[in-house]
């Protein structure tokens, strides 16, 4: 499932909340915008907690409330408070990404 | 694909309330009187966030109140409202919330360019000219703004 070192194809991002339609949804617009900005290829999903836990994802992006329980279900979770901050999470995503060697 | 159904938007400035759950009634409540949404939708509202706790918290002082489709929802429709005294949600970083959305969409794809399109303008500022507005009047023509947007950029679909 992880794909350490460079990456062939594009990153699996999962953007996760409650219901899975508005909050996610948002965090979806936010996180594709931080990706590009970062230059990483991403293919943005969003989805409710409870489909998500069936879902393979390299990257996780939620709130604290939700992303806790996903710890461990992908290579890097990131936890962010405010949904509409594209800087923020573009900041928060950039050593993790490194990390896994997604991001030179 | 089915372009994008005209969503109905309304707007009310300076809303007093006591508490969370009653700024959710409020920001659902003028989408009821409009036949967008039924009663029992916002108390839907509230019990997500009784049940998941206070995530809807999307930004700091920002709430989107929303449940699904089959809770009562006849179409697309999107609401904003201020409030004159912000309230606590429980949300451990973004709380007190003084600004509200409420949306409904009938089914899990025609609110999507809505929401995106909102979400490019909060990441722009938006929640700031929103706040300033000082009557109803003023907040419906930003909301308004959004919406026009909408039928203009292509709808993102999956």
């Amino acid at each position: 499932m992880t794909k350490k070192g460079h990456l062939k194809e594009p990153l699996k991002v999962m953007t996760i909340c409650g219901v899975g339609m508005g909050s996610s949804l948002i965090l979806r617009s936010t996180a594709e915008k931080a990706l590009r900005q970062l230059g990483v290829d991403a293919e943005v999903a969003h989805e409710d907690v409870s489909s998500a836990r069936s879902v393979d994802a390299d990257v996780i992006i939620g709130q604290a409330l939700h992303t806790e329980e996903f710890e461990n279900a992908a290579p890097v979770v990131v936890t962010i408070s405010d949904f509409t901050d594209v800087d923020a999470l573009a900041n928060k995503l950039r050593a993790p990404l490194k990390e896994q060697g997604w991001l030179v | 694909m089915a372009g994008v159904k005209e969503a109905i938007t309304i707007a009310q400035a300076k809303v007093e309330v006591t508490g969370w759950r009653e700024a959710i009634r409020a920001s659902c409540q003028p989408l009821v009187g409009s036949g967008a949404i039924e009663e029992r939708y916002a108390e839907r509202c509230i019990e997500i966030v009784e049940e998941q706790g206070p995530y809807i918290v999307v930004a700091p002082g920002i709430a989107l109140a929303h449940a699904r489709p089959e809770n009562g929802v006849k179409r697309l429709c999107l609401s904003v409202t201020t409030l004159n005294e912000p309230v606590e949600f429980g949300h451990p970083e973004n709380d007190p919330v003084d600004l509200v959305f409420a949306f409904g969409s009938p089914d899990s794809e025609q609110h999507i360019g809505l929401l995106q399109t909102l979400a490019e303008r909060l990441q722009e500022g938006l929640a700031r000219r929103l706040r300033e507005a000082q009557t109803s009047k003023e907040l419906d023509s930003l909301m308004r703004a959004v919406a026009n947007a909408v039928k203009k950029e292509p709808g993102c679909q999956g």
